[in-house]
């Protein structure tokens, strides 16, 4: 099966536009998608999304908007957020949370999240500095 | 002595901004003198980090005020969360609000 379909839209830095941003993704739905796959895809938006307004824009008005693209293809969906924040290593990141996150911790949670549903998760700067997330997630089950 | 039961039902996306609602609301039935809260999720359509967040919170003010915590009536898409953080060893639940009901019940004859 040859598939593929792109869509890409801006959404301003506030946390209220989640609601939003999730329906705005649900019309790009395809039923071929296994519904676990789609759920996953969902919560790694949501984690993305917010993560982007809560930490690399955290300093910054609403309107510095936050890119959003998603391309879902025969075999895979891959999500990209773009954001203007500063550059961070994603790896040491992720393996500071994994250190410090204990069952009472109250957050940094949605990173490690990102990182167990991703088949690839990189964070990468751009050339006109800016940041894009990329999360890649294949439809068939693991294993 | 008897305890106070207390329900929250928080609704639609459990995000940090209803993350931040839902712990008023615990720490106001905790103030109230709640002993027993139950969260249900009935109503909650989607969750994320956030919103777990706010469910750990919730457990340890009442906790800390010397209370038990419990949530009914998770869907796939929480239970889903919840796997992935490994947070489903630490919350007590129940399917839904009548297994609540007949499990407290039992405990206070």
């Amino acid at each position: 099966m040859i598939f593929f379909k792109t869509a890409r839209r801006q959404f301003p830095s506030d946390l209220y536009l989640l609601d939003e941003v999730l329906s705005w993704f649900n019309q790009i739905h395809e039923s071929f998608i296994p519904a676990k796959v789609w759920s996953q895809c969902q919560l790694a938006l949501a984690e993305g999304f917010t993560n982007a307004v809560r930490h690399a824009h955290k300093d910054y008005s609403a309107e510095v908007p936050i890119e959003i693209e998603v391309t879902i293809l025969a075999e895979y969906l891959e999500l990209r957020i773009w954001d203007r924040g500063l550059p961070l290593d994603l790896p040491t990141k992720l393996q500071q949370m994994q250190e410090n996150t204990n069952e009472r911790a109250e957050g940094g949670r949605g990173l490690i999240i990102l990182f167990k549903m991703a088949d690839t998760l990189t964070y990468s700067r751009t050339e006109d500095d800016r940041n894009c997330l990329l999360f890649v997630k294949r439809f068939a089950e693991e294993e | 002595m008897s305890s106070v039961v207390k329900v929250v039902q928080p609704s639609g996306i459990l995000d940090g901004i209803k993350a931040n609602q839902l712990r008023r609301e615990i720490s106001d039935v905790v103030a109230s003198g709640a002993t027993t809260v139950l969260i249900d999720l009935t109503d909650v359509t989607f969750m994320d980090s956030s919103g777990l967040s706010a469910l750990v919170s919730a457990l340890k003010m009442v906790r800390t005020a010397g209370g038990k915590l419990y949530l009914c009536s998770i869907n796939d898409q929480v239970k889903m969360v919840f796997e992935l953080t490994r947070m489903d060893r630490v919350f007590d639940t129940f399917s839904n609000r009548n297994d609540f009901n007949a499990a407290i019940a039992n405990l206070e004859p």
